[in-house]
C-alpha cells in the first residue's frame, strides 16, 4: 500500500528542512511598515524570527557637522528640526547645555512655560503613537478617534506658540513668547477632556478583542535584558525600572510640579499601551497644575551672541526617552562641537531583542511599539571591531570615499587624489542576497 | 477590571455617527487661525534702516543684503543696504521679527504660499521703490 499523499509531503518537507531551516528575508529600507527608511535583515525559521541584523544610516543628515559652522542661535532652530514630533525638547536640551556655559539664570516663569510646552508635546506624541498602534493592530477606528483628539492639544500648542509642530518657543535663558492671556480656563478644560479620553481609550484597549489579540504577550522582554541593553524612557519603565530624567535629574520646573512616574511590570506591547496612556493622564495633570501656579516675572534674559569657552552636557526626557546633548565652545560665535544622542538609538538593541521569537506579521506592531524615529538617530562614526580603533574622516576624505564607492573606475584613474585614512581604505563590499 | 468584554467601542461609534465631520471644509470656507499664527513674512520698507541684524540671525539663509549705492551723512559716505528675502527657504521661526529693532518685519497670517513660479517667493519690496 502506498503512503497517503499528505504524509508523503510531510516526509519530503521534513527531509528538506534538514539542510534549509533558516531563510534570510530583507525588510526595508523602504517598506509600508516603516515611516522612515531603515533596513533589517531578518533570519527566519518558518514564520518565526530567529535573528535580526539592523543597518542604520539611511537618513544621515550631517546635523552635528552643520552645527559647527552656524551661530549658536541658528543651531537652536536646526536642532529643533531633528524630529518632527518631539521638536521642542531638542531645542530645550540644546539650550540648557548652552545656558550652563553662560552665567545667566533662566527666569522661573520661563521654566514653567517650558514645562507646559514639553508636557503638551508629550501628550501629542503619545496620542500619535496610540493611533499608530491602533493602525498596525488592524483597528483603524481607534487611529481615527485618537488623532481627532490629538487636534485638541495641537490647537492649544498653536495658540501658545504660533505653530502646531515646530514651536520655536525656546530662546537662550528663557522663552520667546509669554502665555496668552485668558487661556488658563481653556487649557484646564481641554486637559480634563483629554484625561477623560485617555481613560476611555484605556478601557477600550483593555477589553477589545482586536487590540488584546495583537498586543498581549507580544514583544515580551525580561527586565535583565532591558538593564543590559540600556533602554531609556517608556521602554525601561514598562518592565518596572523607575527611570525618568524628570525624576532623577529635574530640569525646567519639574522639581516644583508634582510628577507621577508610571511603571508597569507586565513587559509586553499591551503594557506599553497602558503605560503611555497613563503617562498622558499624568502629563495632563502636570500641565493643569503648571498653568494654575504659573509664577509672575520676566520670561527671558537677553544674552550676548558669544558663548564663553567650556563644555557641558544636558539631558532631557523626550516622549520617547532620554535625549542627550553635548556642547563644546571655545568662546566664539559658533560651537566647536555639538553631539546629540536620540532615544531611538538607545532603544534599538532592545527592539531587536523584542523581535526575536515573534512572527513576521508582528514586525510592524513591535517596531512601532518602541516609538521609533530612525530619522532622528542617524549619526556617523568609524569603529573597527577587530582592532578596537576609532577614527574620524574629514570632508575631503568622505568625498573620496564616496567616489571610491560609487565609481571605482574613476577613482583608479585619478590616483593623485589623497586616499582616505584609516581602515578600510577601499570600498566596503555591497551587501547581497 | 473585566477583560475581553465586547462593545466598549460601540457607544463611541454611535456618538461619532451623530456628530458633524471633524475635518474642516477649508478651500470653501476660510480657516480660523490663532492670534499668534506665524505665516508669510512681510516688511515695511519705510521703517527698514538696513542694519542687517535680520540677515545675521536668520537660520535658513533667507535674507541677503543688497548694496544700493551710498548716501551722505554729514561728511561721511555710508553704504545703503536693504534686505532681499527668498521666502522659498523660510522656516517661519520669527527670529528676524524678534530681533528687528525698528519693527519693520512681521509674520502675517498668510499661509497659502504654494506657487508654480519660484520667483514669486522673492520679496524685493525693500529694494524696489
Amino acid at each position: 500500500m502506498s503512503t497517503p499523499p499528505n504524509q508523503q509531503r510531510r516526509e519530503e518537507s521534513a527531509g528538506l528542512m534538514e539542510y534549509s531551516t533558516e531563510s534570510l528575508v530583507p525588510f526595508g529600507p523602504i517598506h509600508p511598515a516603516l515611516k522612515e527608511p531603515e533596513y533589517f535583515k531578518l533570519v527566519l525559521e518558518g514564520e518565526r524570527i530567529v535573528n535580526v541584523i539592523p543597518r542604520i544610516g539611511y537618513v544621515h543628515r550631517g546635523l552635528e557637522k552643520a552645527a559647527e559652522s552656524r551661530p549658536w542661535v541658528q543651531n537652536m532652530y536646526m536642532f529643533e528640526r531633528t524630529c518632527g514630533i518631539c521638536s521642542f525638547v531638542h531645542s530645550l536640551c540644546y539650550s540648557q547645555a548652552v545656558e550652563e556655559l553662560t552665567m545667566y539664570q533662566v527666569p522661573r516663569r520661563a521654566k514653567y512655560i517650558r514645562t507646559i510646552i514639553a508636557e503638551m508635546e508629550r501628550i501629542h506624541s503619545h496620542l500619535l503613537w496610540v493611533g499608530l498602534m491602533g493602525h498596525w493592530a488592524g483597528f483603524d477606528t481607534l487611529f481615527m478617534w485618537v488623532w481627532n483628539d490629538r487636534e485638541v492639544v495641537l490647537d492649544l500648542v498653536e495658540a501658545i506658540s504660533g505653530n502646531r509642530v515646530h514651536k520655536s518657543m525656546n530662546a537662550f535663558c528663557g522663552v520667546r513668547k509669554d502665555m496668552p492671556e485668558n487661556m488658563e480656563d481653556r487649557i484646564i478644560e481641554r486637559m480634563k477632556f483629554l484625561t477623560d479620553r485617555a481613560r476611555y481609550y484605556r478601557e477600550v484597549i483593555d477589553t477589545e478583542e482586536t487590540m488584546l489579540k495583537r498586543t498581549e504577550n507580544i514583544g515580551r522582554v525580561s527586565a535583565d535584558t532591558v538593564e543590559k541593553l540600556c533602554a531609556v524612557g517608556p521602554m525601561a519603565r514598562y518592565v518596572g525600572f523607575k527611570r525618568d530624567v524628570r525624576l532623577n535629574d529635574p530640569y525646567a520646573a519639574y522639581d516644583e510640579v508634582p510628577l507621577d512616574v508610571i511603571t508597569t511590570t507586565q513587559g509586553d506591547v499591551h503594557a506599553l499601551l497602558r503605560l503611555r496612556l497613563d503617562e498622558l493622564v499624568a502629563s495632563a495633570n502636570m500641565v493643569a497644575y503648571a498653568v494654575k501656579n504659573l509664577p509672575d516675572g520676566p520670561i527671558r534674559v537677553k544674552i550676548p551672541p558669544i558663548i564663553p569657552a567650556g563644555e557641558h552636557s544636558s539631558h532631557c526626557e523626550a516622549p520617547r526617552g532620554e535625549i542627550f546633548y553635548f556642547v563644546k565652545s571655545s568662546g566664539g560665535r559658533t560651537p566647536d562641537r555639538v553631539k546629540s544622542r536620540q532615544p531611538t538609538m538607545a532603544n534599538l538593541p532592545t527592539a531587536l531583542e523584542l523581535l526575536k521569537g515573534q512572527t513576521l506579521a508582528d514586525i510592524p506592531i513591535v517596531l512601532t511599539a518602541i516609538d521609533p524615529c530612525f530619522g532622528c538617530m542617524d549619526r556617523m562614526s568609524f569603529y573597527d571591531t577587530e582592532t578596537n580603533k576609532r577614527w574620524t574622516w574629514s570632508g575631503e576624505e568622505l568625498r573620496q570615499y564616496g567616489i571610491n564607492y560609487y565609481f571605482p573606475e574613476r577613482a583608479k584613474k585619478k590616483s593623485g587624489i589623497k586616499k582616505a585614512i584609516g581602515p578600510p581604505t577601499n570600498q566596503y563590499p555591497r551587501e547581497e542576497f | 477590571m473585566p477583560r475581553r468584554r465586547a462593545g466598549a467601542a460601540i457607544p463611541e461609534m454611535f456618538r461619532f455617527m451623530l456628530e458633524k465631520p471633524s475635518t474642516e471644509a477649508y478651500p470653501f470656507k476660510p480657516i480660523q487661525l490663532p492670534e499668534r499664527f506665524r505665516g508669510k513674512l512681510d516688511i515695511d520698507p519705510a521703517k527698514c534702516t538696513g542694519c542687517q541684524v535680520c540677515a545675521l540671525v536668520c537660520p535658513a539663509s533667507v535674507i541677503t543684503m543688497v548694496d544700493l549705492g551710498t548716501r551722505k551723512v554729514g561728511d561721511r559716505e555710508l553704504k545703503v543696504r536693504r534686505p532681499l528675502f527668498d521666502l522659498s527657504t523660510c522656516i517661519f521661526c520669527g527670529e528676524c521679527v524678534d530681533n528687528c529693532a525698528f519693527n519693520a518685519l512681521e509674520l502675517t497670517k498668510q499661509f497659502e504660499t504654494a506657487t508654480p513660479n519660484k520667483a514669486d517667493l522673492l520679496m524685493n519690496k525693500a529694494i524696489v521703490k
